[in-house]
């Protein structure tokens, strides 16, 4: 029942902001409007970049701009741009910005939603947020690349073990998920096309597992090749797509789908290729 | 299977599924204070779903129960620790996704485009039903973990 409470209190706190008879507030300047939608599109986009879902970006963005003394924002999410319309005591003004999809990044969703909850119960002011978005735009990843490319490796052979794999499916498939990790990371840092890196990813990843039906190891041998590009998996986008459609989010759900629906591909693609380059078959 | 092994599939699975989990929610960028949360809410949804699969039930089914717990716990998290509830879910969710039949699909797909006519018939339907299988899986975890969201805030869609 205390869950049930929270949740209710939570709602009720969210929508209070959302009542449009909020005229109590002073009437901010022309500036002051800029300034506001500025911040509160930089939030959103780094929520976009992030991998939030479409619902959880406009709530934040509409929370935190009428936080900032706004009466309403009315905000469009489409798949590659933010749209704000902020609006003060009858003056409005209405900015676009592009947004990249960077990948998913739980650590700027948590830090964006604090400084929303911070805004909303008046401990930081404008300036202040400016520098702590500044903050998270930059911030370094918490996880050193070789804790990253271990963890996943030690997922992939989990998943592998979970299908029924034995201990040496287990280690083969550890081990070509730690190098296509670590290749992965460095092709992203050199900027190429992230279809063409899942391509290479995935055709890295299974030509260092075949050597398990190659040569026959294991109980069975052609798990390794499915286990280890596992970690290329595009999970976020597929559940995010279909969170968006359930939620009305149409272009976002059906743009995120699509998007899953390649990357799906580009993995048995590269995966193919391997197979009929190395003359693994079976599959 | 007598009642010990089912406490040994089950101690396995949790350990290996919330693995998944942790190495996922690494690859994510999860805060540190959260990784025992993300661990547990992809023990919990998977070997849910492996025991409703063990006693007869189907794949999709067993994923929406899963999912709920899923949903459920990570909607407990979330007011715990003060985060958006997504830090949870989409982590949680990771051991459930039916990467095996996406893959399947594509490649059934692939496979007919090369094959004689007689055969490629038989692999677009066992693709086209792995390719159902899949988005109906889908479905099951999106519905599953948005179900504590759609059940308790169902205010006026005033934002």
């Amino acid at each position: 029942m205390n869950l049930l409470r929270t949740t209710a209190d939570a709602t009720e706190m969210m929508f209070k902001f959302a009542q449009p008879e909020a005229h109590d507030k002073a009437p901010l300047d022309y500036e002051t409007l800029r300034d506001v939608i500025d911040l509160a599109l930089w939030a959103g986009q780094l929520l976009m970049q992030s991998g939030a879902e479409s619902q959880q970006v406009e709530e934040t963005v509409h929370r935190l701009g009428t936080g900032l003394g706004c009466d309403w924002l009315d905000i469009l999410v489409s798949p590659n741009a933010l749209v704000i319309t902020a609006i003060s005591d009858g003056e409005f003004r209405t900015k676009v910005r592009r947004v990249v999809n960077l990948g998913v990044n739980l650590q700027a969703v948590v830090e964006v939603s604090t400084l929303v909850q911070q805004v909303l119960v008046g401990e930081l002011d404008r300036h202040e947020l400016r520098i702590e978005l500044e903050r998270i735009s930059h911030f370094q990843p918490g996880y050193s690349r070789w804790t990253v490319a271990l963890m996943v490796g030690a997922a992939c052979a989990a998943f592998s073990s979970l299908f029924g794999g034995d201990w040496l499916i287990c280690a083969i498939t550890f081990v070509a998920s730690v190098v296509a990790m670590l290749l992965r990371e460095e092709l992203h840092k050199q900027h190429f096309n992230p279809f063409l890196v899942v391509v290479i990813t995935g055709f890295a990843a299974s030509a260092v597992a075949s050597i398990a039906p190659l040569v026959h190891l294991g109980n069975q041998p052609q798990l390794t090749l499915i286990s280890s590009v596992l970690l290329l998996v595009p999970g976020v986008p597929l559940i995010n797509s279909v969170q968006d459609l359930l939620k009305g989010y149409m272009l976002t759900g059906i743009a995120r789908g699509f998007t899953g629906g390649a990357i799906a591909a580009c993995i048995a693609l590269g995966l193919l290729l391997a197979m009929s380059l190395l003359r693994v078959t079976g599959l | 299977m007598t009642s010990f092994d089912l406490l040994i599939t089950v101690i396995r699975d949790m350990v290996l599924s919330g693995l998944a989990a942790l190495g996922f929610a690494i690859l994510f960028n999860a805060p540190k204070r959260m990784l025992l949360g993300c661990f547990l809410c992809g023990a919990a949804g998977h070997t849910l779903r492996t025991i409703l699969m063990n006693s007869g039930a189907s794949v999709e089914f067993s994923t929406l129960v899963g999912a709920l717990a899923v949903g459920f716990i990570s909607t407990y998290l979330s007011d715990r620790y003060n985060v958006p509830a997504s830090v949870f879910t989409v982590t949680g969710a990771i051991p459930l996704v039916p990467g095996i039949f996406a893959f399947q699909t594509i490649v059934g797909l692939l496979n007919a485009t090369s094959s004689r006519a007689e055969q490629s018939v038989e692999l677009l339907v066992a693709a086209g039903i792995n390719g159902v299988r899949t988005a109906l899986i889908l479905g099951a975890i999106a519905f599953g973990i948005a179900a504590p969201m759609l059940l308790f805030r169902r205010s006026s869609p005033s934002v």
